[in-house]
C-alpha cells in the first residue's frame, strides 16, 4: 500500500541571554564541568528561582518572528520527574499558559505550517557515564539554560516541507537574535513526531517521536527510515506502537527508547515561586519595534524591488551579517546586481578561504560600494577591482588608495595609448602579419603585450578598440 | 523580658551582650535536656556574635537588634550552621548562604543562640515528628508544644531565648504559640522574604515571629520584613513601623466574630475564654460584628491538597544525589533515589508526599488539586467580603489546648482537622497573631487569634497588645 506521512515538530532552541533563566550564572556553551553552577540552579534547599526578563523578551521575539499571538499573560508550571541531571526534580516550564500561540510559517509550495505554541523553559544538566569505572557523574552547567520550545501542528506531509521549515525557523531565530540555531552543537534541537496513513485517508496513524536529530540531513534520513519502518509493520498486518525512538546517524536507523506505558506522569501544576509573566501593550510594542527585518521580508525586497535572482537572494539572506553588509553597501551605491555579484563570488570566496566571518572584515560596506562604483565608472577595470578587493580584504585600506598606490587607475588617454599600440605592433610585425592571415588567436597575445607596456592602469576596452582598428 | 527593655539595659550597659548571651546559654544547658527545643545550640558562635555586638554597642552604633539573643527554626538557612529541617534527610546539611531574614538580622549583630526543633520539614502540629526527638511543653513536660514551630515556641516560653523566628504554613507559628502560652505572629504572605526558608508549601509558607508579647513580635518583624529581589513572591507593599499603633485608642474598631469558628469540635473551655476576650474588647468600646466564612468546612481539605501537592514537588529535590542522606543500597540511580528517600524521610513526610502526588496525578488533578484551588479562590473572596464589615477577626487558634504526648499524634486525620482555625489565614495570605487569653483546668494556656487585612499587621499587633496589657499571664514554671 502507498502511505502518506503525517509529521509534527517540537523544536527546542537555546536563548541567547547573557545569564541563565532563573539565576545569574553565565549562559555559555562548553567549559569545564560544574563551573557555571550556583545554589539556585543546583536546586539547594531554600533557594528560589529569579526570572530573567531577557529570556521573556527573546521568547516574545520568537513569537513575533513566527507570526504568533504573543500573550499579555503567561505563567510557569512545574513538570515533575526524577532524574539525576535535574537537581530540583522538576523542570520549570510553561504548560497551561504559554507566552506565544497560533503562529505559522509558509513552506515551499506555499503551504502554511501552523505553530501551536512557543513556551519558555529551563534546560537540564548532563550525565557523563564512565563505563570503565562504572559510575555516572552529573554536570550542571546546562541546568537552567533558557530554552523555548516551539510546537507545530502535525501539518507536514513530506521531508522537504520539514527541512524547509527547520531552515526557515533557524534563520528567523538567528535574525531576531533569539538563538544561534547550531543544530550540531545542540543549541537548536528538533524532535520529529511522525505517523503514516494510507494515501487518501484522513485518519492519522499511531506516531513515534524521533530524537537525536543533529542536522537537516539527519532529519531527512530519519524520516525516510521511519516511514519505511512503519509501512513495513502495517503491510505485515502489525500495529505501530506509540513510543520515543532515538536516531543513530552512523547506522541511519531509529531504535526504541521508551514506550507510552513507560512515559512519566509529569504531575504539572502552577509554579508557586514565580508570579505570572505580564507584558503590557507598551512592552509588546517596544519589543516588536526592536525586531530587525525578517529574512522572508528581505527575500521579497531583494527579488521584487532589487530584481535579484531568487537563488542569489536566498544565498545572501542565509547569513544575516552578510545580508546586513549588502544592505549597507547598496544604501551607498544602489547598484544591486553588481554589489550582489562581487559579494557572492569574490567576497564569499575570500571569506571561505580564510575561514573568516563578516564581522572580521577590515573594510566597511561603503568601501565595497565605492569599489563597485569605481569599476562601473571605468576608474578601474573589472579585473583590477577583483585585485583591489583582495588587498582591501587583507589590509583594510581604502579602494581608491589601493588603486592609486598600485597603478590600477585606468588610463583613458586615447592619444597616449595610440602611440603605445603602434609601438607594440611595430615590434611584433610577424604577429600582426599572422593575424591578418587569419590567425585570430594572436589578438590575445597582442592585447597582453600592450597591457604590459601600458601598465596596470590600462583601459582594456580602449586597447581592444585601438588594436582592432589598427589591425584592419 | 520585653525586647524594648533588653535594648534599654544593653544600651545603658546594665548588662553586656556577652553576659546576656551567657545567661541564655546557661539556661539552655540546664533546661533544654528536658524540653528539647534546640536541635543545634551555637554556644561558641553566639558568644562571638555577642562580643561583636558589644563592640558595636560600645562604639555607640547599636541598633534595635544588636546583642539580642534569639533562636531560629531549623528550616531557615543559616550559613555554616547545620540546617536540618528536623529530618534525617538533612542531618548534616550546612547551607552555604543565609536566609534573607538572617542576613538582615546579622547586619544588626543579633545573637543567634541556636536552631530550634520542629516537626520534620514543618509537617505537623505537635513537634513530635522530629528525627531528633519530640519537643516538650514548658508548662507541662508530659504535653506537646504544638507545631511545627514547637521548638521556637518552647524556647520562648521556657526563657531559652529573647524571641524566636519560626515559619507558618498552616498555623505552625500560631498554634505552638497558643499551646506554649506565648505570642506568635504570622505576617501577610509576601511581607517577609522566603529566600532561605526550606520550602514546605511555597504558596502558603511565611516566616513568622514567636515572642513574649505582641509588641515583641512587631519589634522583631521590623527587622525582617520587606521586598527581596531574591524572592519573586515578596511584596513591596509592606511599610514597617509595626509597633507604631501600640497604645493608640482601639475604641470603635470593628471586630468580626465568624460564627463557623465557634461550632462543633471546639473545646468548651477554649470557646469560653475566646468569647470572654470578645467581651473584653466590647467593654473597651470595640464593636463586635457577627460574620461568616461559609467555606470553612472545606478549608482543611483544600489546605492539605494544596500544601501536600506543593510539598511533594518541593521535597523531590532530596534524592541523595547532591547533598543530604544517601543510601548505600541499590545498583543504579533509580534505586539510589528510592532508597535514599525511603531512609531519609519519616512517615508523616512520606504520607504528605504520597497525598500530594496523588492529588496531582493526571486523572485526579481536576477532582483534587484543581478543586482545592477553587476553594482557595472562594475563601479569599469570602475574607474580602468579611473585611468590608470589620477590620479584624477574633477566633480561637486551635480547637483544644496542648494534649498529652502520644495522645493523638498517631491519628493523622484527627491531627489534620485540628488545623481548621489556622489554615484559612494561609490560604488567603492574611496576617494573624495568636496570644494567650486564658488557662484550662490543667493550667495549660488557651490561645486566641486576631486575623487582619493584608499588610495590616500594625492593627493586629496593637489590638492584641491592648488585650495583653490587662491579661494576667502565668509564666511556665521551669
Amino acid at each position: 500500500m502507498r502511505y502518506q506521512p503525517v509529521i509534527g515538530l517540537e523544536i527546542h532552541a537555546e536563548l541567547l541571554t547573557d545569564s541563565k533563566v532563573f539565576c545569574t550564572c553565565q549562559n555559555e556553551f562548553g567549559g569545564s564541568e560544574n563551573t557555571r553552577v550556583c545554589p539556585r540552579c543546583s536546586g539547594l534547599p531554600g533557594t528560589l528561582p529569579l526570572l530573567n526578563q531577557g529570556a521573556v523578551r527573546l521568547a516574545a521575539k520568537a513569537g513575533f518572528a513566527t507570526d504568533c499571538v504573543v500573550h499579555n499573560y503567561s505563567a510557569f508550571d512545574r513538570k515533575n520527574y526524577f532524574y539525576p541531571d535535574l537537581p530540583k526534580a522538576y523542570q520549570i516550564t510553561q504548560f497551561e499558559h504559554p507566552i506565544c500561540t497560533d503562529g505559522h510559517i509558509t513552506v515551499t509550495g506555499g503551504k502554511d505550517i501552523r505553530i501551536n505554541r512557543i513556551h519558555i523553559e529551563e534546560d537540564a544538566g548532563k550525565l557523563v557515564h564512565d563505563d570503565y569505572e562504572g559510575i555516572s557523574m552529573a554536570d550542571y552547567n546546562r541546568c537552567g539554560v533558557p530554552l523555548i520550545e516551539i510546537v507545530t501542528e502535525p501539518d507536514f506531509r513530506s521531508v522537504e516541507e520539514v527541512q524547509d521549515f527547520v531552515e526557515q525557523i533557524a534563520l528567523r531565530l538567528k535574525y531576531a537574535g533569539v538563538c544561534d540555531a547550531r543544530m550540531e552543537q545542540g543549541s537548536m534541537r528538533v524532535d520529529v513526531n511522525i505517523s503514516i496513513m494510507p494515501v487518501g485517508s484522513t485518519e492519522f496513524g499511531t506516531r513515534a517521536e524521533l530524537k537525536n536529530l543533529n542536522s537537516l540531513k539527519a532529519i531527512g534520513r530519519a524520516i525516510e527510515y521511519e516511514i519505511n519502518r512503519q509501512a513495513e509493520i502495517l503491510d505485515n498486518g502489525g500495529t505501530v506502537v506509540q513510543e520515543t525512538r532515538r536516531y543513530n546517524d552512523n547506522h541511519g536507523d531509529t531504535k526504541a527508547l521508551r514506550s507510552k506505558e513507560e512515559a512519566h506522569d509529569y504531575r504539572y501544576f502552577p509554579e508557586p515561586d514565580i508570579p505570572p509573566v505580564l507584558l503590557s501593550d507598551a512592552d509588546m510594542a517596544e519589543i516588536k519595534a526592536s525586531m530587525p527585518e525578517m529574512p522572508q521580508t528581505r527575500f521579497a525586497r531583494y527579488t521584487k524591488e532589487y530584481g535579484l535572482p531568487e537563488e542569489d537572494s536566498r544565498l545572501i539572506i542565509s547569513n544575516k551579517e552578510f545580508s546586513d553588509f549588502y544592505d549597507e553597501a547598496v544604501k551607498v551605491n544602489p547598484d544591486y546586481k553588481q554589489i550582489s555579484n562581487i559579494m557572492l563570488v569574490e567576497l564569499m570566496r575570500h571569506l571561505n578561504e580564510s575561514e573568516k566571518a563578516v564581522s572580521d572584515l577590515l573594510f566597511s560596506p561603503a568601501d565595497l560600494a565605492e569599489l563597485v562604483k569605481m569599476s562601473t565608472d571605468s576608474v578601474v577595470s573589472r579585473n583590477a577591482a577583483k585585485d583591489i578587493l583582495k588587498i582591501m580584504f587583507d589590509s583594510g585600506k581604502k579602494p581608491m588608495d589601493i588603486a592609486k598606490e598600485n597603478g590600477f587607475i585606468m588610463d583613458n588617454d586615447a592619444s597616449g595609448m595610440d602611440d603605445i599600440v603602434s609601438k607594440v605592433l611595430s615590434e611584433n610585425a610577424d604577429s600582426m602579419e599572422s593575424y591578418r592571415n587569419g590567425n585570430e588567436k594572436v589578438f590575445g597575445f597582442l592585447m597582453g603585450q600592450v597591457v604590459r607596456a601600458a601598465g596596470k592602469g590600462a583601459n582594456p576596452k580602449l586597447i581592444k578598440d585601438l588594436l582592432t582598428e589598427k589591425l584592419k | 523580658m520585653a525586647l524594648k527593655k533588653l535594648r534599654d539595659m544593653l544600651d545603658k550597659k546594665e548588662i553586656s551582650a556577652v553576659e546576656l548571651t551567657e545567661q541564655y546559654l546557661d539556661k539552655i544547658e540546664k533546661a533544654d535536656k528536658s524540653i528539647n527545643s534546640y536541635i543545634t545550640v551555637c554556644a561558641e558562635g553566639a558568644l562571638e556574635d555577642a562580643k561583636k555586638a558589644q563592640e558595636k554597642i560600645d562604639a555607640g552604633s547599636a541598633n534595635a537588634f544588636t546583642g539580642i539573643p534569639i533562636s531560629v527554626k531549623d528550616n531557615i538557612c543559616t550559613m555554616n550552621v547545620k540546617t536540618t529541617c528536623a529530618s534525617k534527610m538533612l542531618e548534616d546539611f550546612v547551607p552555604p548562604y543565609d536566609a534573607t531574614v538572617m542576613e538582615k538580622l546579622k547586619k544588626s549583630n543579633i545573637v543567634m543562640l541556636g536552631k530550634t526543633n520542629m516537626d520534620e520539614f514543618a509537617m505537623g502540629g505537635s513537634s513530635q515528628t522530629s528525627y531528633f526527638g519530640g519537643v516538650k511543653n514548658p508548662y507541662d513536660l508530659s504535653r506537646v508544644t504544638g507545631g511545627s514551630s514547637g521548638g521556637a515556641a518552647a524556647s520562648v516560653a521556657g526563657g531559652l531565648c529573647a524571641a524566636a523566628l519560626g515559619s507558618d504554613t498552616g498555623g505552625s507559628v500560631r498554634q505552638p504559640a497558643s499551646f506554649c502560652g506565648v505570642t506568635g505572629l504570622k505576617p501577610t504572605y509576601g511581607a517577609v522574604s522566603r529566600w532561605g526558608l526550606i520550602a514546605f508549601a511555597s504558596s502558603l509558607d511565611q516566616i513568622g515571629v514567636i515572642a513574649k508579647s505582641a509588641e515583641d513580635t512587631g519589634y522583631l518583624l521590623n527587622g525582617i520584613y520587606g521586598y527581596d529581589a531574591n524572592d519573586a513572591t515578596s511584596s513591596k507593599k509592606s511599610e514597617g513601623g509595626y509597633t507604631s499603633l501600640i497604645g493608640s485608642d482601639i475604641s470603635g474598631i470593628k471586630i468580626g466574630v465568624p460564627k463557623e469558628f465557634f461550632g462543633d469540635g471546639l473545646n468548651d473551655e477554649v470557646k469560653q475564654a475566646v468569647l470572654s476576650a470578645a467581651e473584653y474588647y466590647k467593654k473597651l468600646g470595640c464593636e463586635l460584628v457577627e460574620v461568616s466564612l461559609p467555606s470553612l468546612e472545606y478549608a482543611v481539605s483544600a489546605y492539605y491538597l494544596i500544601s501536600s501537592a506543593e510539598a511533594a514537588s518541593n521535597l523531590s529535590r532530596f534524592d541523595g544525589i547532591k547533598y543530604g542522606t544517601r543510601s548505600g543500597l541499590g545498583d543504579d540511580y533509580n534505586d539510589l533515589i528510592k532508597n535514599s528517600r525511603r531512609e531519609g524521610f519519616g512517615n508523616e513526610v512520606k504520607r504528605r508526599i504520597m497525598l500530594g502526588n496523588y492529588a496531582l496525578c493526571s486523572g485526579y488533578y481536576d477532582a483534587y488539586y484543581k478543586n482545592a484551588t477553587r476553594i482557595r479562590t472562594q475563601i479569599r473572596s469570602e475574607y474580602k467580603e468579611i473585611f468590608e464589615k470589620c477590620s479584624l477577626l477574633l477566633t480561637p487558634t486551635a480547637p483544644t489546648t496542648a494534649y498529652k504526648i502520644g495522645e493523638q499524634e498517631n491519628d493523622p486525620v484527627k491531627m489534620y482537622l485540628a488545623d481548621i482555625y489556622t489554615v484559612t489565614v494561609n490560604i488567603a495570605g492574611l496576617p494573624a497573631i495568636s496570644t494567650t487569653c486564658g488557662y484550662d483546668k490543667n493550667g495549660m494556656p488557651i490561645g486566641m487569634s486576631l486575623i487582619g487585612k493584608p499588610f495590616d499587621e500594625k492593627t493586629v499587633i496593637s489590638v492584641c497588645d491592648r488585650f495583653e496589657r490587662d491579661f494576667d499571664k502565668r509564666e511556665a514554671a521551669l
